[in-house]
């Protein structure tokens, strides 16, 4: 039997809102899935409209455009909430850019 | 001995000899899909001078991918890149708006293509079906109308480098719409046209 997908709380400070995230879902994956009003536009990485700032925790992220989350912010704590799965608890809180 | 023509210098005369190509094509028919056909045609040979574009003087991407402008036009002109993009990079399903047309340089890139099946009247809300899928590796290419749909993603374990003509600059890209299955759900991003 292959063992359980770990899973982390993610705490989404705009909402208010802590959410279960396995390890191999995204953060948008699971805010939507739980009905969080996440902004989003691509969910492939690619247009930042769920550019986030990643108050606390660890958390890997899947393959995602220059444009989207440059060196410099990934280093300045940001991350795209749309390619990021969790590798502890985290506390997450998104920007202002908002899709239609 | 021969005077060594500089890469940079053979690569922009070949890219402006080629949008020169492109106006003539549709100055006389328009955008229609036999034009585009051509136009994919065109940039195909274009990306098989490889040796026009050396992966030397493009930096790679920092993360997984990245457009280098090759010739961007003014105003509501085309805009002529060079991408690459590292094994793994996808785009979900999305309409920007605009023709396109992709021509593979060296790895490969599966793209996905589909077709809206609700009426749109339900606000955030779509559903898509796959109608087609190609994947672009060198000697080969694509291209879309304005509305059309596709996904993609870098397959197989080498970056796909590629030329992408767009209809429009990126920078004055109209809005693209995302179709997301997973969530029956559509977004879009903000229109360009004004903001460049």
């Amino acid at each position: 039997m292959a063992p359980a997908t770990k899973t982390f709380q993610v705490t989404i400070r705009n909402s208010g809102q802590t959410i279960a995230c396995a390890a191999d879902r995204t953060i948008l994956q699971a805010a939507v899935a739980a009905g969080v009003d996440y902004p989003y536009a691509c969910a492939t990485g690619n247009c930042a409209t769920c550019i986030s700032k990643l108050e606390n925790g660890k958390v890997s992220l899947l393959p995602h455009a220059d444009a989207a989350l440059g060196k410099a912010q990934l280093k300045s704590g940001l991350t795209l909430a749309c390619r990021a799965r969790p590798r502890s608890d985290v506390t997450i809180n998104w920007l202002a850019r908002r899709a239609s | 001995m021969p005077i060594q023509v500089d890469v940079a210098a053979r690569r922009a005369r070949a890219c402006k000899a080629f949008m020169a190509q492109v106006h003539s094509t549709t100055a006389k028919e328009g955008i229609t899909p036999s034009t585009l056909h051509a136009l994919k045609l065109k940039l195909v040979a274009l990306a098989k001078r490889s040796d026009l574009f050396p992966l030397a003087d493009f930096a790679m991407p920092q993360a997984h991918g990245r457009s280098h402008p090759l010739l961007v036009e003014e105003d509501d002109g085309h805009g002529l890149y060079l991408s690459i993009s590292l094994p793994g990079k996808e785009a979900a399903p999305h309409d920007h708006g605009i023709w396109c047309a992709n021509a593979a340089i060296s790895g490969r890139e599966r793209h996905v293509f589909y077709r809206r099946t609700d009426d749109g009247k339900k606000v955030g809300s779509a559903e898509i079906v796959k109608v087609g899928e190609v994947v672009i590796e060198p000697g080969t290419g694509m291209v879309m109308a304005d509305h059309d749909i596709h996904s993609t993603v870098v397959i197989g374990d080498r970056p796909a480098v590629g030329l992408a003509l767009y209809g429009y600059a990126l920078a004055r890209f109209p809005s693209v719409t995302w179709f997301h299955p997973e969530f029956t759900s559509v977004r879009a991003t903000p229109s360009r046209r004004h903001a460049a």
